[in-house]
């Protein structure tokens, strides 16, 4: 396909803004008669509260908020799932901490050091209770409860044993289907506990007016289920909520629910009557959110000639203390498995249990890179010792082309109409060489060199023929101003991948007008239509279909308006960008010289009155097709120190029609980078005696890789598939999270090809490396010995 | 609540901006133990945050000229606020013989890591904050580094290896200021190597070790050793020192004495490594620095 616009690279409108510093943030949001906000949390990971005294803090100044302040509805803080599956647990202060960092009173003053001094002189007395930090003694019997009851859909759901939600799936009969296994596999890995590490702390600035309204600048991934859930929670009527876009430093996943600080700061707003900022330090972030720690029994049935025949997964998962999308994370845990290989059979069984630690959230693939680390070891082990190139394994068994696609679990399916999968697989193994990689195992010496392959996928976007277990649509409002210049006002949120220069782009295409005359409009939940939040990589896919349907519309009324001013025949006429004009010219290509630009157009529209174009649409895709990425990794391990060094990435993408071709490698770029850290180095480790962080929160421990051992650029080697999704916008699907999920895989084997040794626990550190050869070799010195013996039994039997 | 945060500076304090060395000590003979100097703030700001230190009078050196700058006298003089990216510049491409011997020193400076962090972190902060995980110690150590001190009325010279007490910690008196840090002329053939192990590349060490070897054919005519994050202070291997002056070189030699530096020391198990790793990377980086060090005596 030709474009105009799509597949080129321009400089980005929010560019300058972000590298000089001018760009504005929450935290840099500053109003009239501001107070400052702090919370005091919890130190203790499960303890009641008796009493705060609040005396000497109100003699500072203060406006001191608890519990008995705050409305006590329950409400969950993603409200992304529909009612039935909307698990409701928590308040906007605590009456109880459940982890460590949980947020317990709050007080606002005029200056952030008197908040502080304020938060200070609070007297809270607890009744300290007994903690869990590993699933398993949560679930004993006499467990103490974390939570009594959850409101689910209008009424109190009794919590037994701490299990959070429970899900099984099956498909077809999991027995029969082992029966016809040659051989079955079972293996069982665990996933570490990371740090979303974005780099804005989680923020809010909340500004009460006299007639009850309020306007809310947050870290948000949503502005619209922010301002929803604030109407609900304070009981104000939505027209006067308003939630103003700001610029987001990075996310990750962390804000793609109301974040528990905002109704905070709202409260605190509401009752000084002040304007009121609250900026989460980096160490309560760090006790605000985390990636799902999963533990994943896997168990494969395979042919002889390497056809699967039945899968069984067992999925446990670490909750927190608060359960923001458990139900969801299990749906997505079986639906991610049942995507990646065709399993005639399958069935999983997904546990969520409480712990007294920080809430687990959506992190970039959320369930996915679990999902994919664990099925993506197995089925490399499967073909080794099938002795079959993983390749052809996974091409003999893999969901692709026409196979029926989970995007959210077993209630959003779509079926696949664009597979890059055999087009990057086969390139990706000619860029790393892969026939050449060394046999594994079979390596001596200090440096072993080894080359590793997964693949993945994520989804775009939750859309499906019929209205699943989550909310899933988008809307656009595209107008043309009086001088050809076009606003796009949506409400989406842009993480920094360039998910609004991607919808500029999309309208900038199909009304044929230069790039620059495209503007994204400040946002705000008053003047967009819904769009449900930036997540599931679904940006580009829907929150650009969405544009993409309103600027058809537009240029409907573009060429409608062109003919009568032409006197030519609307469906005759054509429009495209003119550089030297620096305008849409709409024209008959039979009659070029009858021609306007979309400026002369709009203008003569105001002149005689005729009104403005302009369009305002509602989206919802119901495909949600899969966005695939596969990756090939050469890396060196130094066997005396445990140190791993990429030295080449290979990382292929079906994102379908690249859009931004720049900011698309920058989002491979970037799920390297910190797919790496989830493989390599970050593990978030909870002490069981205080169930605090043992990095206690500072981020001088809680640490991530950089830029400083990122490969070269000119050694991380980004592809694309000739792929056009036919549901997408101008053919265009997602990238952003599919970007990360194989990228553990793709190491840890990387490393059996170097060593010959499976590592099955995230994060593959050095020390862990060492160990593990440390222990192969001593077992390779028993078997030995063991021989010697046998042979000095055998010559003396002699 | 949570105990500490690094956003809010919760103590009050007094700024000076002094322009001259004799303002500088002026202010710290008046105000002692309470009065704190900043440099690049790379740590004092944190533990100021993190509320490990609370100074009343915070003394900025920032405006003080004397105190920045290199200069080649016969000794090698590094001002103590000079910026580690400033002196690994001034290491990487200006030094001649026998002071291009100085290689572990640039390379510390690289384990700072960060642009950031680089700019800003200054040699004498670096020495000052008297963290056992320094980078600039283990290399300064064996250059037989001095420093001096100066207060308002009295200046010392002593050997850096006498300056650091305990984790954060100096000989420093309260009304002392680090003003220089002197790196006598290196014998000729001569060599340094640095190796720093650490979780990521922009964090400190879990073990870092610099070495310094002096070469008379293929004998080690003098050797030095040092270590950091494997004691209360950067340390010296004395013991492996000894046993390999007067050797003929040798990668088995190197290995002996990597684990015989490794015997010497006394890590901890913490958050970023345990004892067992440490003890084993130690002997690891020794040897490896040994063999890179005598290499560039070539």
């Amino acid at each position: 396909m030709n474009y105009q616009i799509l597949g080129n690279n321009y400089q980005r409108k929010d560019g300058i803004g972000k590298v000089t510093g001018s760009e504005t943030y929450t935290s840099d949001v500053i109003l009239p008669r501001m107070w400052h906000a702090r919370v005091l949390r919890s130190p203790y990971a499960h303890a009641r509260i008796i009493s705060i005294d609040q005396t000497a803090a109100k003699a500072l100044g203060a406006v001191v908020l608890t519990y008995a302040d705050v409305p006590h509805l329950k409400y969950n803080e993603r409200i992304v799932s529909i009612p039935p599956h909307l698990f409701r647990d928590r308040t906007v202060l605590a009456d109880k901490a459940r982890h460590v960092g949980e947020a317990v009173a709050a007080v606002a003053a005029p200056t952030e050091q008197l908040a502080e001094k304020a938060l200070r002189a609070l007297k809270i007395e607890w009744e300290i209770l007994p903690h869990y930090t590993d699933p398993a003694d949560a679930q004993s019997e006499n467990a103490e409860p974390i939570h009594d009851a959850v409101l689910l859909n209008g009424e109190m759901k009794p919590i037994e044993n701490n299990v959070a939600v429970a899900r099984t799936v099956n498909v077809g009969n999991v027995d029969e289907g082992f029966e016809h296994a040659d051989f079955i596999f079972e293996r069982e890995y665990l996933t570490s506990r990371i740090y979303h590490a974005q780099m804005e702390t989680k923020s809010c600035v909340c500004d009460p007016a006299s007639d009850g309204s309020i306007t809310v600048y947050p870290t948000t991934q949503s502005i619209h289920n922010t301002r929803q859930l604030l109407g609900e929670i304070f009981n104000i009527p939505l027209h006067k909520v308003n939630v103003k876009r700001v610029a987001i430093g990075g996310t990750f996943g962390s804000s793609i629910q109301m974040n528990s600080i905002i109704p905070i700061c709202v409260a605190l707003a509401l009752k000084a009557k002040h304007p009121v900022k609250l900026v989460s330090t980096r160490e309560e972030d760090m006790y605000d959110h985390v990636r799902y720690q999963t533990k994943l029994k896997l168990k494969i049935g395979v042919t002889r000639d390497g056809k699967i025949t039945a899968g069984h997964i067992q999925a446990l998962a670490d909750v927190g203390g608060h359960n923001i999308q458990a139900y969801a994370l299990l749906s997505v845990l079986a639906g991610w498995s049942a995507s990646l290989y065709k399993f005639p059979h399958l069935r999983f069984e997904g546990k969520a249990v409480y712990t007294n630690k920080t809430p687990s959230c959506a992190m970039q693939g959320f369930g996915n890179p679990q999902a994919t680390f664990a099925m993506e070891s197995l089925t490399d082990e499967i073909a080794h010792e099938l002795e079959l190139d993983p390749i052809e394994f996974k091409l003999k068994n893999y969901v692709g082309l026409g196979g029926t696609f989970w995007g959210q679990g077993p209630s959003v399916q779509s079926i696949i109409r664009s597979d890059g999968v055999p087009q990057l697989l086969h390139d990706g193994a000619q860029k790393i060489g892969w026939r050449a990689r060394p046999k594994a195992g079979t390596q001596t010496g200090r440096y072993r060199h080894g080359i590793g392959m997964a693949r993945g996928f994520h989804t775009s976007g939750a859309g499906a023929p019929k209205p699943g277990e989550v909310i899933d649509y988008s809307g656009a409002f595209i107008k043309i101003n009086e001088d050809g210049t076009v606003d796009v006002v949506h409400a989406m949120m842009d993480h920094g991948g360039g998910t609004l220069e991607a919808i500029a782009k999309i309208v900038a295409e199909e009304l044929g007008v230069p790039i620059e005359n495209v503007g994204i409009s400040p946002a705000d939940t008053l003047t967009t239509v819904y769009d449900v939040v930036t997540h599931a990589t679904r940006g580009v896919y829907a929150g650009g279909g969405a544009a993409h349907k309103a600027a058809l519309k537009v240029k409907q009324q573009i060429f409608e308006y062109a003919s009568r001013v032409l006197e030519l025949q609307a469906d005759s006429l054509v429009i495209e960008p003119d550089y030297e004009l620096r305008q849409g010219v709409i024209y008959c290509p039979n009659f070029p010289e009858r021609r306007i630009t979309l400026g002369a157009l709009a203008k003569q529209l105001q002149i005689n009155s005729w009104g403005t174009m302009a369009a305002v649409e509602s989206l919802r895709q119901v495909n949600c097709p899969p966005a695939f990425v596969t990756y090939f990794i050469d890396l060196t391990v130094d066997t005396e120190t445990g140190h791993v060094t990429t030295n080449r990435a290979v990382i292929g993408s079906d994102c379908g029609t690249v859009v931004n071709p720049a900011m698309a490698i920058g989002q491979l770029e970037g799920g390297l980078s910190k797919g790496v850290g989830y493989a390599l180095v970050e593990d978030n480790q909870w002490d069981a005696q205080t169930g605090q962080l043992t990095s206690k929160g500072f981020w001088i421990d809680g640490k991530t890789p950089a830029i400083s051992e990122a490969p070269f650029n000119e050694n991380i080697i980004t592809h694309f598939s000739d792929t056009y999704e036919p549901s997408g916008p101008f053919g265009a699907k997602g990238i952003g999270e599919a970007a990360t999920n194989p990228c553990a895989a793709a190491y840890a084997n990387a490393l059996y090809n170097a060593l010959g040794i499976r590592f099955t626990e995230l994060p593959i550190t050095a020390e862990k490396i060492l160990r593990a050869l440390n222990a192969e070799e001593n077992r390779e010195a028993r078997v030995e010995m063991r021989e010697m013996e046998a042979m000095a039994v055998m010559q003396a039997a002699e | 609540m949570l105990p500490t945060n690094t956003h809010i500076l919760f103590h009050e304090f007094d700024y000076h901006a002094p322009t001259t060395l004799y303002e500088a000590t002026e202010l710290l003979a008046q105000y002692g133990d309470s009065a704190r100097p900043i440099a690049g703030g790379t740590d004092l700001l944190v533990q100021m945050k993190m509320e490990r230190r609370q100074p009343a009078h915070v003394i900025s050196l920032a405006r003080v000229n004397a105190l920045q700058g290199i200069a080649l006298n016969g000794d090698l003089t590094i001002g103590a606020t000079t910026s580690i990216r400033d002196l690994h510049q001034y290491l990487t491409s200006k030094l001649q013989p026998p002071f291009a011997s100085l290689q572990s020193l640039g390379e510390a400076c690289n384990g700072f890591s960060t642009i950031q962090i680089m700019r800003m972190a200054t040699l004498g902060g670096n020495l000052c904050n008297a963290s056992p995980a320094s980078d600039s110690a283990p290399p300064l150590l064996t250059f037989d580094a001095r420093v001096t001190l100066k207060s308002k009325t009295f200046e010392r010279v002593m050997a850096l290896e006498h300056f650091f007490i305990a984790p954060g910690k100096t000989a420093l008196q309260a009304d002392e200021l680090l003003t220089h840090i002197r790196i006598p002329r290196p014998p000729h053939q001569s060599a340094s190597a640095f190796i720093k192990i650490a979780r990521v590349a922009a964090d400190i060490s879990q073990v870092c070790a610099a070495v310094r070897l002096t070469r008379d054919g293929n004998l080690i005519h003098d050797a030095r050793i040092a270590l950091g994050s494997v004691a209360p202070t950067p340390v010296r291997a004395a013991a492996a020192e000894r046993e390999l002056i007067g050797q003929t070189f040798s990668a088995a030699l190197a290995e002996k004495i990597g684990k015989r530096a490794a015997q010497e020391i006394q890590p901890i198990s913490d958050i970023r490594a345990t004892r067992a790793y440490r003890q084993h990377i130690a002997a690891v980086i020794v040897r490896d620095a040994l063999l890179r060090a005598w290499e560039r005596t070539q």
